[in-house]
């Protein structure tokens, strides 16, 4: 799926949203990939992943990260957010380390992310370049909704739920933060940037 | 598929607020799933939106309905490609298994994305106005689409399966990178021929740089560069190796 690669909004605002993936190759390494899993996870906790999950059981924002971990197993897809390329560059840089073995993909403003392949001493090997949304695009609904519903690629975020997140934040019955917390609930990948949709929150409400 | 119990609903039109693709209708008194517009996603279901435990799930009743579950429904793996979502691979393994060569670019049509939904006729002519231009559609083993393809060199989808809304479907294909630009003209065609949206990924090898020269062929299409990108970035242990 590309669900990580067409987020939307503000340029300054995506270069502060780094999404991680790790990937097994069906047929090659799709066998017994739970120590491998945890390595990742240990791996991005380290560098301050403020989301991660998987889809099979939920993201960390809902569930506790003993119980995504317990349950992993061979259909698993292991993935999360950074919100730093410093972050990104000290995950790649031990991931390379560790020579799992397995695909590992990071997705965001490609600037920021060549950069920290740079700088992590990575090489990549080919990119799914996004050229964003084309046809009856005066039917989707606002910028700033988009910008928060992209975060879930798989669109589990209704659009009328943000409006109504963002009407209980202006109207003081919840914080941002709470706000975006509630909202990450619908991305069963972990995916969902909650730092990123606060700012977005505090910006368009101005609490 | 979901529904809602008439018994147990008392209009409180609560779980329109949580319907991904505005699916729930509301008569003056109770509320109802639209079943031509619902795309089976399950959100209301796992969210538990309803207070009064209103709504509920019987069992998908044919083919079609069991695939428009299973590509709207992201924790659902797909019975053939055995990957979770819509069940492709696109660019996430291309450094192990290799599927997208240099010389080649990759397609990852992603249709009804983001969030407007598509009908699987609107998939059919994005898919055969592709093929027209030189694509070679991804076969079914790789591509959940394919299975409702009789023939991947036309891109026609069987018939049955024509009215059926899902809340994305990914079209997957390559062509040569010399063919890139025809492709693209093609989709600049189709798009004003369709009644949703798709978002376009071109997967492509690229040097240790990121680039690939052949993506100068957007400029004479008057297509914005792109600014973002999902980037393999090459630990995977390759196929041979593995």
């Amino acid at each position: 799926m590309t669900h990580s690669l067409h987020r939307s909004g503000d340029i300054e605002s995506q270069k502060k949203d780094f999404v991680w993936f790790m990937y097994q190759t069906k047929g090659v390494n799709d066998v017994g990939i739970k120590p491998k899993a945890l390595a990742f996870i240990e791996a991005a906790e380290a560098a301050g992943s403020v989301n991660w999950g998987d889809v099979k059981t939920g993201p960390v924002t809902r569930f506790p990260a003993e119980e995504i971990k317990a349950k992993l197993s061979d259909k698993s897809r292991i993935r999360g957010v950074f919100t730093r390329r410093e972050q990104v560059v000290e995950f790649l840089k031990r991931i390379k380390e560790e020579d799992l073995g397995m695909s590992v993909v990071i997705s965001g403003v490609l600037d920021e992310v060549l950069a920290a392949c740079r700088e992590a001493g990575v090489k990549p090997h080919s990119i799914n370049f996004s050229l964003g949304v084309w046809g009856r695009k005066e039917k989707l609904p606002d910028d700033v909704t988009l910008s928060i519903t992209t975060m879930c690629g798989h669109h589990m975020i209704p659009p009328k739920f943000v409006e109504y997140i963002i009407k209980q934040v202006d109207s003081g019955k919840m914080t941002p933060e709470q706000g975006a917390n509630r909202l990450s609930d619908f991305c069963y990948c972990g995916i969902f940037n909650q730092v990123r949709c606060a700012e977005i929150i505090k910006n368009q409400t101005g609490k | 598929m979901a529904r809602i119990n008439a018994e147990k609903c008392v209009g409180c039109r609560i779980c329109q607020t949580y319907c991904s693709v505005e699916a729930i209708g509301f008569d003056g008194q109770k509320c109802f799933i639209d079943p031509d517009q619902c795309v089976e996603c399950y959100v209301c279901l796992r969210q538990k939106v309803c207070p009064r435990g209103a709504i509920e799930v019987s069992p998908l009743d044919n083919f079609y309905k069991e695939f428009q579950h299973m590509m709207s429904d992201p924790v659902e793996n797909h019975p053939v490609t055995g990957v979770t979502g819509r069940g492709t691979e696109e660019v996430k393994t291309n450094d192990v298994s290799g599927r997208v060569k240099r010389g080649e670019v990759g397609f990852a049509i992603d249709m009804g994305r983001p969030g407007l939904g598509v009908y699987l006729r609107d998939a059919e002519k994005v898919a055969m106005a592709l093929c027209k231009a030189g694509v070679k559609l991804t076969p079914a083993e790789h591509s959940p689409l394919a299975a409702l393809m009789p023939d991947i060199t036309t891109g026609k989808l069987v018939e049955d399966c024509l009215n059926y809304r899902l809340l994305s479907v990914i079209i997957e294909g390559k062509c040569r990178e010399e063919e890139l630009g025809k492709a693209l003209a093609a989709l600049k065609e189709v798009e004003s021929q369709i009644d949703t949206v798709f978002s376009v990924g071109l997967i492509m090898r690229v040097d240790e740089n990121g680039q690939n020269p052949a993506i100068g062929c957007l400029d004479d299409l008057g297509i914005p560069r792109p600014h973002r990108g999902k980037v393999n970035v090459g630990l995977g242990r390759p196929l041979a190796e593995a």
